[in-house]
């Protein structure tokens, strides 16, 4: 299973949330003294003035990372960094030494071609075991819809985390709090002469270090996100981010920028895309299919560039685009050619928000097309280049959309998560045993997101090494002595349904030949048995990234003047949502092993861990059995 | 003098023939253009099944004497056209970055795209973007191609004129096959040179509008390949040029000489800093005498306490301002421990090299790109520090060097070149103690081990512990603790001498394991079929569909001692033992083993104890050993492999 995404950034909102986990890194070697955010909104004549002061104070509590001391702070056109003082104090000498270098640079993002974030690097002078560094800056917000967030937690322990934020009477603000159940943070609200103070202290908090195959660090780091509600002026109040109607009819006033000019062109090819075609359904799967095969995802961020899309007709003419590029001529060419479809917002599967929660540009990262055709709404995600029409990408399953009907209205709706029968792959494989060595000829049939993370990998994981070896590392089949022969791939554009894989296998020193006895074992493909979970140390979690369903059926040809006189037994499992079914039949000369295999689940939570190692220490049983054959 | 008559002299004679036959001296990139009418090129069969073929990549490096003033300037032009055949291959064409390094003035940028029925779309230039000091390589102009679509070709041709340099490197070997290459070096009446470098051909003379200079031209060149045991990048095919100012003569050795005089500075203080020279006192105790120890733990204190910055303040070079923030540059750290190994009375000499698997030190080809690399040999106790590697402390030279040639300078600013080579060929090397005996009636397999890492293997193994992110770190312990079992149920697992500061020369990393496991054991009727080769985890596999590109380059000389005894249960008896039976070795001219797997076994009453033992005396293995050398490397993963059959008695 790969995490497909890694491929697509969808940095499309991100620029706001500059996650400082670059250096997401362990333990006692580093912490954090405090971590302080002072927020305060000014408000006047119409107009929003809103600075952070930021405060970091750590302690080097070893010489094992030093690098820490490199430190980036990141601005774009929507923050400003003001009046940055850094200092380290080494006690042990009760001396304090200033940074007095920074420099202003620009990172090269694999995902993100081109983006206005710059970055304020520097180094603390002097820092060694013993060191304590104090970083004070000042962060000016411009635009009021990007207040962001506070992460009580980060990849260091911290000692102590304050939010503070001021504001005037005349302003609302909005919060809410998540995975802070296991610290306790210290709300107070103070009335001054002027407006409110509130704010939130919280101790001791642990540090925050990944895990594979768990979900993004948002989903388990405590923090707030905080939102300017509305604000009144002259007895009027005016709303900035109330509710979900307010975030979405900010969106919808962007989206109403949109460069319409030479829209006949775009027009011209959906008609070109559709002409022979009659039923809708079709037609939206051409045009589907043409914006997969002839746009190619490039990504800008500029300034509001990044949130309102190309004109249709430059992105055709461009052939290229970022999500809501694509998003835009699909609901350009679609609605052109009759079928209703709507711009749509949403977070990827690494954006743990519902709207309702926190009506802010946090919640998304993505911009993605949405229609409905004979009343079934269909996600469409024009940065996906191998899904089939009728799926969603996968890293958009189960996350909720934010649907654009007009300008003024739009419906929320869950893309749901897609059943493990529309992600299948189908094995066929007939093993010849002779003189000591396995030969086998294998076809692989795949459908939904099985199809897509093969093609994915295929084409750009194996990068310069050859077939062989590709097949050889991924698929992992009989043993690292496999030979791979005559591989054949289907064409892997999205209009084909099914993808085929097919190869001949040559495999030496697997079977065992002991006397006349031939013991030979049917499972050359062990996959999940690699999965099992670490109760003790693990954290969070385990994220699947589609649900799936494999169907193997392994004939062995029996060869001439042996018998068989073993043949294992039937084993089953079916738990929560996983199992496998393997069994075996002999008949006309043939040994037929059956297996399947599924995952009907995008998660297993940490009190199934039990449960998930019982299926897959079962499974590993069942793939240790073996066949044994005598002449 | 003489020589300023020269070029005032050549200047005349210039002045007189641009004059005359202005047309004569024009500059080459001028006139050189993209075809006016362009169509697509015709693919082979093998070509149309890549994601990308570059049909054509031309360059032209062209130094000229200027009518007037003295500045030589140097103009440089690329044009490239590559055929795009799928996403993959637009991905790969189509986002242009240009470095502005040492750009005076853009001549022109322009880029098009054809596609499969004709249409031609030009770049807008006003899409081109400029991107300000990018990490460490500076300013960039960066644009994406319009208009790619599978099937079309990406055309772009550029000309900078930059700073006058003397110096220049491109590599020619890129991800995609390439049709032709074409590099043109025009150095007219200037001493230029050019070296191509891993090319299958040779630069000829050629003169340009009449100015003098060199092509190369190279045919169907493949992408290098990723393989095992190899340097690739450092193969690639690469040019390196030469060219300096009318009438000079300057040689190699006056640039070496030059260098060595420019980057030593500093790295031989008369007399250390009084605050180091207190340091030191304190750091090193009684410790007065043994050069090993004394450069350990300087070694020690200086990554403890300072910090190696990159970016553009200069005074990260200036010693005082170092030795008062503890930040330093790459080669700013070098004077930190100059004058901490002065202060200790260590001999020392500073070495410039490059690393060896990006590229690989010419001595005969002066080229200051290759310059990257900067460590101290102390050489009473034949050791390296590497000051830029924090996961590294005095030792034998870090696999990223071992093999590459560098610039040894002693104290008295004299250098020579040395291949850098390991002095202990048993340095690095790992023993293995096992104990496997079957539980509650064969259920499941325990294995106790006991392990002993040496050299490069415990230097890594100490940095992984003590510098890796948690998540790694746990991957890390899977491989401590035998990876590769699936099933793997880890009792006990203890380490020893773990921390990075070891002042014993190459103690080992301990560690003690205990495991258990179900599925080692197969069952097969009423007999068990135990995965033996599987507990020494998973092995490297060498393969061979294709024709092997690159020479063996293996990290570091290695060894392996393994002994493995089995407790077989009263009541059954072995058989197949054969399979634990293997010998492959490489033997030299002389018949000595270069490298060698052998594993064999005895039976000491119900005790079956396997031994182990595989070796690579040397690093470096030409290409015609391949074959043999694989056989070695393949052996450890045939034991991988090995089961034995567990029958029960009758």
């Amino acid at each position: 299973m790969t995490i497909i995404h890694s491929k697509f950034p969808f940095a499309f909102f991100l620029i706001f949330i500059s996650f400082a986990f670059g250096q997401n890194d362990s333990s006692e070697d580093f912490q954090f003294l405090e971590r302080t955010e002072n927020i305060k909104i000014n408000f006047n004549k119409g107009d929003f003035k809103i600075v952070k002061s930021i405060h970091e104070k750590a302690e080097y509590l070893t010489a094992n990372k030093l690098y820490f001391a490199n430190e980036t702070l990141r601005f774009d056109s929507f923050t400003k960094l003001e009046d940055i003082e850094a200092t380290t104090y080494l006690p042990a000498s009760d001396k304090t030494l200033k940074v007095d270098y920074f420099e202003t640079k620009h990172e090269f993002d694999d995902g993100i071609f081109y983006s206005d974030q710059q970055t304020k690097n520097f180094t603390f002078p002097a820092v060694t075991k013993g060191a304590i560094t104090n970083l004070k800056y000042k962060e000016v917000i411009t635009e009021p819809h990007f207040l962001g967030m506070f992460r009580f937690g980060t990849y260091a322990p911290t000692k102590k985390a304050v939010l503070r934020i001021e504001f005037p009477k005349n302003v609302e603000i909005g919060y809410k709090e998540f995975h802070t159940e296991n610290i306790s943070v210290n709300f107070t609200k103070q009335e001054t002469k002027n407006g409110h103070i509130y704010t939130w202290t919280t101790e001791n908090v642990e540090k925050y270090s990944g895990e594979d195959d768990a979900e993004a660090a948002l989903y388990h780091l405590p923090h707030i996100i905080l939102h300017i509600k509305n604000y009144t002026e002259n007895g009027k109040t005016f709303p900035i981010l109330n509710n979900v109607n307010d975030l979405y009819s900010w969106y919808a006033s962007l989206a109403k920028q949109v460069d319409d000019n030479e829209l006949d062109k775009v027009y011209k090819i959906a008609e070109d895309i559709t002409k022979k075609l009659t039923s809708k359904r079709e037609k939206a799967e051409a045009i589907y299919n043409w914006v997969q095969e002839n746009i190619t995802y490039v990504a800008f961020e500029d300034g509001l560039g990044g949130f309102i899309p190309r004109g249709a007709a430059s992105v055709c003419n461009n052939r290229y685009g970022d999500c809501k590029d694509m998003a835009n001529v699909l609901y350009v060419m679609l609605n052109h050619v009759g079928i209703p479809s709507y711009r749509t917002w949403i977070g990827t599967r690494d954006r743990p928000y519902l709207y309702a929660e926190v009506p802010t540009p946090i919640v998304d990262n993505h911009m993605i097309t949405a229609t409905v055709i004979d009343n079934d709404t269909i996600f469409i995600d024009g940065t996906d280049s191998y899904v089939n029409f009728g799926m969603p990408s996968s890293f958009t399953q189960t996350k909720e959309a934010l649907i654009g009907i007009s300008p003024e209205r739009f419906v929320l709706k869950k893309v749901p998560a897609q059943a493990a029968e529309k992600s299948k792959t189908v094995i066929e494989t007939e093993i010849n045993f002779e003189n000591g060595t396995i030969k086998a000829g294998e076809k692989r049939i795949m459908t939904g997101y099985e199809r897509v993370d093969f093609i994915t990998e295929y084409l750009y994981k194996k990068k310069n090494n050859t077939e062989e070896e590709f097949l050889n590392t991924t698929l992992a089949l009989g043993n690292n002595k496999t030979k791979y022969q005559n591989i054949q791939v289907s064409p892997v554009e999205s209009k084909h349904k099914t993808l085929t894989l097919s190869f001949d296998l040559l495999i030496e020193n697997y079977a065992k030949t002991i006397g006349s006895k031939t013991i030979l074992n049917l499972n050359i493909d062990r996959a999940l048995s690699k999965q099992k979970i670490d109760i003790e140390n693990r954290k969070y979690a385990k994220k699947i990234d589609h649900q799936f369903l494999k169907e193997y059926t392994t004939t062995f040809v029996i060869p001439d003047g042996y018998t068989v006189t073993s043949i294992p037994k039937r084993i089953t499992y079916d738990g929560k949502a996983y199992g496998f079914d393997i069994s075996y039949e002999q008949k006309e000369g043939k040994i037929i092993q059956h297996k399947t295999l599924y995952i009907k689940t995008l998660r297993i939570e940490k009190e199934d861990f039990e449960d998930w190692n019982t299926f897959i220490k079962k499974l590993i049983k069942a793939y240790k059995k073996s066949i044994i054959i005598e002449k | 003098m003489k020589s300023k008559r020269n070029i005032y002299m050549k200047k005349i004679i210039v002045f007189m023939l641009c004059l005359c036959t202005s047309q004569a001296f024009s500059q080459y990139y001028k006139e050189y253009n993209w075809a006016k009418k362009p169509t697509l090129h015709k693919l082979s069969e093998k070509e149309a099944k890549e994601s990308s073929v570059g049909i054509l990549e031309k360059y032209i490096v062209e130094y000229k004497v200027p009518t007037f003033g003295n500045q030589v300037q140097k103009f440089e032009t690329t044009h490239t056209i590559a055929r795009v055949l799928d996403e993959k291959g637009i991905k790969t064409h189509n986002t242009v970055y240009i470095s502005m390094y040492d750009v005076i003035d853009i001549i022109d940028i322009k880029a098009r795209t054809i596609t499969p029925d004709g249409k031609i779309t030009l770049l807008n230039k006003d899409n081109i973007k400029e991107v300000k000091n990018v990490e460490e390589y500076g300013d960039f102009k960066i644009f994406a191609i319009e208009g790619a679509e599978k099937g079309a070709e990406i055309e772009v041709l550029y000309t900078l004129e930059k700073e006058y340099s003397a110096f220049g490197r491109d590599v020619l070997q890129k991800s995609y096959p390439i049709r032709k290459v074409e590099y043109n070096f025009i150095y007219g009446e200037m001493p230029g040179r050019i070296k191509a470098y891993n090319a299958k051909g040779e630069f000829v003379e050629k003169s340009y509008n009449k100015k003098t200079g060199k092509q190369l031209v190279l045919e169907n060149i493949v992408p290098m390949i990723e393989e095992e045991y190899a340097t690739p990048d450092a193969n690639k095919t690469y040019v390196a040029f030469q060219c300096f100012g009318p009438g000079t003569n300057v040689t190699d050795s006056m640039l070496w000489n030059n260098v060595v005089t420019n980057i030593t500075q500093g790295l031989f203080p008369e007399t250390a800093n009084t605050d180091v020279a207190s340091i030191v006192e304190t750091i090193l105790k009684e410790q007065k005498t043994d050069d090993y120890t004394k450069a350990y733990l300087v070694d020690d204190y200086i990554k403890k306490n300072y910090t190696i910055v990159k970016n553009n303040n200069a005074q990260l070079s200036d010693i005082d301002y170092i030795l008062k923030n503890k930040s330093a540059s790459e080669l700013g750290i070098i004077q930190v421990y100059a004058h901490f190994l002065k202060a200790a009375n260590v001999e020392y000499m500073p070495v410039i090299t490059s690393n060896v698997y990006e590229h690989k030190f010419d001595s005969a080809f002066f080229n200051p790109g290759a310059l990257r690399e900067f460590l101290i040999y102390i050489p009473k106790a034949y050791n390296y520090i590497a000051p830029n590697r924090i996961d590294y402390r005095l030792s034998e030279i870090p696999p990223s060097i071992l093999g590459n040639t560098g610039i040894f300078v002693n104290n008295k600013k004299q250098y020579n070149f040395y291949k850098i080579t390991q002095k202990d060929p048993d340095y690095s090397r790992i023993v293995r103690n096992m104990n496997i005996s079957f539980k509650e009636d064969m259920e499941y397999v325990q294995i106790n081990q006991e392990q002993e890492y040496y050299g490069h293997w415990a230097m890594s193994n100490r940095a992984f512990l003590n510098l890796a992110p948690e998540q790694s770190i746990k991957e890390f312990e899977d491989y401590l603790t035998s990876s590769g079992i699936e099933d793997k149920v880890v009792k006990k697992y203890e380490t020893k001498n773990q921390e990075m500061k070891q002042l014993e020369y190459n103690i080992p990393f301990l560690v003690s394991t205990s495991i258990t496991s179900e599925s080692l054991l197969e069952e097969a009727g009423d007999s068990y079929i135990f995965q033996v080769g599987k507990v020494i985890g998973t092995q490297s596999e060498l393969y061979q569909e294709t024709e092997r590109i690159n020479p063996i380059h293996m990290q570091y000389p290695n060894r392996y001692n393994y002994e493995i005894i089995v407790d077989v249960p009263a009541a059954y008896e072995v058989e197949g033992l054969e399979s634990l039976v293997i010998k492959k070795e490489l033997l030299n001219e002389e018949g000595v083993q270069k490298c060698k797997f052998e594993s064999n076994y005895r039976l000491e009453g119900n005790k079956l104890i396997i031994t182990i033992e595989e070796f690579y005396k040397e690093f470096e293995y030409d290409i015609s050993e391949y074959e043999g050398f694989r056989e070695v490397i393949n052996a450890a993963s045939d034991f991988n492999k090995a089961a034995i059959l567990m029958n029960p008695k009758e």
